[in-house]
C-alpha cells in the first residue's frame, strides 16, 4: 500500500549498497527527521522535552552502544550503567579541570575514558563466553559504582557526594546546567544522537560489523575463516563503551543536571539491556522503539488519568503503570520474540506485498 | 496482527495528544499545591503517613474554613517513589501552575535547587534538603524550616554531651547513614566537630541495596564498640537498623536517630525491646490538641482521609508531622496573601511569605497546635528559622517527649554553612546573591 517497490531498479553496485535501497524508507526517515527537528521543537512544552524527548534519545543512544556489543558482537554485558557513569564522571572532571574546554570536545573525549575501561573489562571475554562473561561485566558494574562513591576526587569532594553540572555555553548558547533551555538541550542531544547513529549504522554494515556478526554467530568458525577474535571482541567493547560513555555524559550534562553514584547502579544497566532486548538485538532501529516503550510510555500513561479527569491517586497510577508496561513487554515479546525492530520489519514486509500476500 | 496494529496506532496517537496537551490552566480562585510524594517503593512505609498528614491538613482547611481566606487550596500528588529521575519528571510536570515545590527527597532537592533561580518557584523542604539552604542570601528560593540537618546533628551531640561537647573527648560516635545525599548531609559538620572537640567520628554507610540486611554494618559496630550510634536512616533502613540493634543487643539508650528515623511503625516491630531509643524531632504528636480533634471530626470521621486507622496512624509522629509541614506552608501562603492583598499569591509573592513566617507559641496556639511544633521565625537571610527540637523517646509502645527544647550550637554551624553556600554558588556560577538581606 505504502511501499510499492516495483519499478525501483538498481543499476549499479553503489545503488544496491545505498543506505536506503527502498525509496519509501528514505521518505519515512525524512518525515521522522522533520518531526524531530522542526515539529517537536515548535509544539512541545518543557515537560515534553525534559520527560519524554531528551530521555528517549539518551536511552536510545545507551542501548545502541550496548546493542553493538551484545546484539552485533554477541558479548553479553551487564555493566552498561557503570560505563555510562565512567563517561559522566570523566566529562565532569574534564569540565572542572579545563573550564574553557568546549562541551562537545569534553563529551567526545569522555567517551574515550569509558572505552578504555570497557576494553579492560572486556579482556575476560577472550576466554569466557555467554553467562560467564555477563558475570565478569557485573563485577565491573559493582566495582565502578563503588569507586564512584569512594573516590572523592571524582566528585570534587562535594559534601553530598553528587556531581553538579555547571552552566556551560556553546557558541553563546547555554546548553548545560540550570540555565540551559530545554530546546537547546534537545537540539544538542538530537544532533549528537544523529551523528552517532549514522556512524553506528555504517560501522555495522561494513567490514568491522561483518566481523562482529561472524564472531557472534559462531566464534570458532569465524576464527577458522581468519578473523582475529581478540581484535573483533575488543573493538566491539571499545566502540560499544565509547557510545555508552557518551550517552552517560549526555545523561548527566544534558538531562539530569546532577547525579549521585547510585544512579549508575545495576537498575540502570538492566533498563538499558531491556531496551536493547525489547527493541531487538542486532538492530539500530530497535533501540529507538525500545526506548519509546520503556522510557516514554510510562510517562505518557501517567498523564492519561489527569488528561481525562479520572479521579485516580498518583500512587495507584504508578502501580497501574508498572502493570501495563509489564503486560505490554510480555505481549510484544510473545507476538514477536525478536523484538520491536523485527515487528516493524514484518509490518513493512506486509506493506510491500500488499495487496497480493502469498 | 491487524487489530494489534490498529490498537498500537490508536494508542500512540492518543498518547501523543496527551503528551503535548500540557497541564490544564490554573483557576483564579484556587492555589495549586503539588507534592512530589512517594507512596510506592522502598521508602513508602515512612512516606505514606507524611503524605497523608500533608493531605489531611489541606483537606481540613478546605472542609472547615472553606479554604484559606476563602481561596480553595488544591492539593495534588505526583508519585516519585523516592526516585530522583521520577522526581525531576514530576517537577517539570507540576511546575507550570505550582506556587511551591515540595521535593520530598534530598536527592530531588539537589536536582531542582539549581533550577530554582531560573524557574522562580520556591522550594519548601521542611527538615530536609541541603543544610546550607539556611543561607537565604545565596539560596533565595529554597527553605528548610524549622531545623536543618546540621542543626539536628548539633542538637543530638548537645544532648549526648549534656550541653558541653568537650565532655565527648575520647568517646567514639558512629554515624549509621544511608549512602545517599540525605545520609551524607551531617558528615561535614560531624567531622568538623570531632576534630575540634576530640571525639572519634566513624561514618558507617548503608547502601541502598543493603538497607534491609545490615549485618555487616552491625558487625562493625560490635567490633568498634562506639559509645553512641547516631542514625541518619530513612524508609526500610530504619526498621533494618532497629531490628539489628535489638539482635546484637546494642544498648538502646545509646542509639539516637534524626527526625526521619523516629517512625512509630519501625519501633513497633520490636516493641518493648526498643525501649530507650531516642530520635530528635521538631514536632511532637498530641492527639488531644484542638487541631487534632478538628482533623478527627472534619477529615477522618468524615471519611476523607487515607490513613490506616486500625494501625494507629492517627497518633503517629509522622502523620502529625505531615500536618505540621502543611501548616508551615499554609502559614507562608497566608503571609503572602495578607502582605500583597491577593487571593492567590504568585510564587514570587509566596517567596516573601515563606521569608516572613512567624510561627511563635501564640500563633501555634491559635492554630490549635500548641507544643506540636517548635516555634520559629524565618527572615530574608535565615531560611531555616533554627527552631531547635525535642528528644522523643520510645517507651515500648509510643514516642514520648523526653527533653526540654534543645537548641543547635549555631556558632559552630554558621561558618560552615557560609563556606558551603559560597562553594555551591561558585560551582554553579553565575549564581545570583541577594545582597539586600541583612543578617
Amino acid at each position: 500500500m505504502f511501499y510499492p517497490t516495483a519499478g525501483q531498479f538498481k543499476t549499479s553496485y553503489q545503488a544496491d549498497h545505498a543506505l536506503f535501497p527502498v525509496r519509501q524508507d528514505a521518505i519515512l526517515l525524512g518525515v521522522i527527521a522533520v518531526l524531530a527537528f522542526v515539529v517537536f521543537p515548535l509544539t512541545a512544552n518543557e515537560f515534553t522535552f525534559r520527560a519524554l524527548l531528551i530521555p528517549v534519545l539518551i536511552y536510545s543512544l545507551a542501548a545502541l552502544g550496548l546493542n553493538i556489543l551484545t546484539g552485533y558482537a554477541g558479548q553479553l554485558s551487564l555493566g552498561t550503567g557503570a560505563f555510562m557513569g565512567v563517561g559522566a564522571y570523566a566529562c565532569y572532571k574534564l569540565v572542572s579541570i579545563f573550564p574553557e574546554m568546549n562541551i562537545v570536545v569534553a563529551i567526545a573525549l569522555s567517551g574515550f575514558f569509558s572505552a578504555a575501561i570497557g576494553v579492560i573489562f572486556g579482556l575476560p571475554s577472550l576466554r569466557i563466553k555467554g553467562f560467564y562473561l555477563a558475570i565478569a561485566t557485573l563485577a565491573a558494574q559493582f566495582f565502578l559504582v563503588w569507586l564512584f562513591q569512594k573516590w572523592g576526587w571524582l566528585y570534587n569532594y562535594n559534601a553530598s557526594g553528587a556531581i553538579q553540572v555547571p552552566n556551560i555555553d556553546l557558541f553563546g548558547i547555554t546548553v548545560a546546567g540550570p540555565r540551559a533551555t530545554a530546546v537547546a538541550q534537545y537540539y544538542f542531544v538530537l544532533c549528537t544522537v544523529c551523528v552517532i547513529t549514522l556512524f553506528a549504522i555504517n560501522i555495522t554494515r561494513g567490514r568491522i560489523g561483518r566481523m562482529w556478526k561472524a564472531v557472534r554467530d559462531m566464534d570458532i568458525a569465524a576464527e577458522l575463516v581468519g578473523i582475529n577474535l581478540m581484535r573483533a571482541k575488543l573493538t566491539a567493547f571499545f566502540v560499544s563503551s565509547y557510545i555508552v560513555g557518551i550517552a552517560g555524559a549526555l545523561f548527566v550534562f544534558l538531562w539530569r543536571g546532577a547525579a549521585e553514584a547510585n544512579l549508575f547502579d545495576i537498575p540502570l544497566s538492566f533498563r538499558v539491556l531491556f531496551i536493547a532486548i525489547i527493541g531487538g538485538l542486532g538492530s539500530v532501529l530497535g533501540n529507538y522503539l525500545g526506548a519509546i516503550l520503556i522510557v516514554a510510555l510510562p510517562v505518557i500513561i501517567s498523564t492519561v488519568p489527569e488528561a481525562f479527569g479520572l479521579p485516580i491517586g498518583s500512587a495507584t497510577v504508578e502501580h497501574l503503570n508498572v502493570m501495563i508496561i509489564g503486560a505490554l513487554i510480555i505481549t510484544f515479546l510473545i507476538v514477536e520474540p525478536h523484538g520491536l525492530a523485527r515487528f516493524w520489519a514484518v509490518i513493512r514486509e506486509k506493506f510491500i506485498l500488499w495487496p497480493f500476500p502469498h | 496482527m491487524k487489530t494489534l496494529l490498529k490498537t498500537a496506532i490508536l494508542s500512540s496517537a492518543l498518547a501523543l495528544g496527551a503528551g503535548f496537551a500540557g497541564p490544564a490552566a490554573a483557576q483564579d480562585d484556587s492555589i495549586y499545591i503539588p507534592n512530589l510524594s512517594y507512596r510506592t517503593g522502598p521508602f513508602a512505609a515512612t512516606g505514606t503517613p507524611l503524605m497523608n498528614g500533608q493531605r489531611d491538613y489541606i483537606t481540613l482547611l478546605n472542609e472547615r474554613d472553606g479554604g484559606l481566606n476563602g481561596v480553595k487550596l488544591v492539593y495534588d500528588e505526583c508519585e516519585t517513589g523516592y526516585n530522583t529521575e521520577k522526581g525531576v519528571e514530576c517537577y517539570e510536570k507540576t511546575k507550570a501552575n505550582a506556587v511551591v515545590t515540595q521535593p520530598w527527597s534530598t536527592g530531588i532537592t539537589l536536582q531542582v535547587l539549581p533550577k530554582s533561580n531560573v524557574d522562580e518557584i520556591p522550594i519548601l523542604a521542611p527538615g530536609y534538603g541541603f543544610s546550607p539552604m539556611a543561607d537565604g542570601k545565596v539560596f533565595q528560593w529554597a527553605y528548610n524550616p524549622p531545623s536543618s540537618y546540621w542543626d539536628g546533628a548539633s542538637m543530638i551531640l548537645n544532648n549526648l554531651s549534656d550541653g558541653n561537647l568537650d565532655n565527648l573527648k575520647g568517646k567514639k560516635i558512629a554515624l549509621l547513614h544511608l549512602d545517599h545525599p540525605f545520609g551524607k548531609e551531617p558528615i561535614p559538620l560531624l567531622e568538623a566537630l570531632a576534630a575540634k572537640h576530640g571525639f572519634t567520628f566513624l561514618p558507617i554507610p548503608v547502601g541502598l541495596t543493603e538497607m534491609q540486611n545490615q549485618s555487616a554494618q552491625w558487625l562493625q559496630i560490635r567490633r568498634e564498640r562506639p559509645d553512641f550510634v547516631v542514625m541518619w536512616g530513612w524508609g526500610a533502613m530504619n526498621a533494618g537498623a532497629i531490628t539489628e540493634a535489638v539482635k546484637t543487643k546494642y544498648p538502646m539508650d545509646q542509639f539516637v536517630g534524626v527526625w526521619w528515623s523516629g517512625h512509630d511503625g519501625d519501633l513497633k516491630l520490636v516493641g518493648e525491646a526498643g525501649k530507650g531509643y531516642r530520635s530528635i524531632s521538631w514536632s511532637v504528636p498530641n492527639s488531644e490538641s484542638p487541631l487534632m480533634q478538628d482533623i478527627k471530626k472534619h477529615v477522618v470521621d468524615a471519611g476523607k482521609s487515607l490513613i490506616n486507622q486500625g494501625e494507629g496512624e492517627f497518633d503517629s509522629v509522622f502523620y502529625q508531622r505531615g500536618l505540621m509541614i502543611s501548616a508551615i506552608l499554609v502559614e507562608g501562603i497566608k503571609e503572602a496573601q495578607e502582605q500583597f492583598d491577593v487571593r492567590a499569591p504568585s510564587p514570587e509573592q509566596l517567596r516573601w511569605g515563606l521569608e516572613n513566617i512567624n510561627l511563635d507559641e501564640a500563633r501555634l496556639k491559635e492554630l490549635g497546635a500548641e507544643g506540636m511544633l517548635v516555634p520559629f521565625k524565618t527572615s530574608c537571610a535565615d531560611h531555616t528559622g533554627h527552631g531547635g527540637g525535642w528528644m522523643l523517646q520510645w517507651d515500648g509502645a509510643k514516642f514520648v517527649k523526653a527533653s526540654d527544647l534543645l537548641m543547635p550550637d549555631r556558632t559552630e554551624i554558621e561558618p560552615l554553612e557560609a563556606a558551603k553556600a559560597k562553594e555551591y554558588a561558585d560551582a554553579n556560577a553565575p549564581w545570583p546573591i541577594n545582597e539586600e538581606c541583612s543578617m
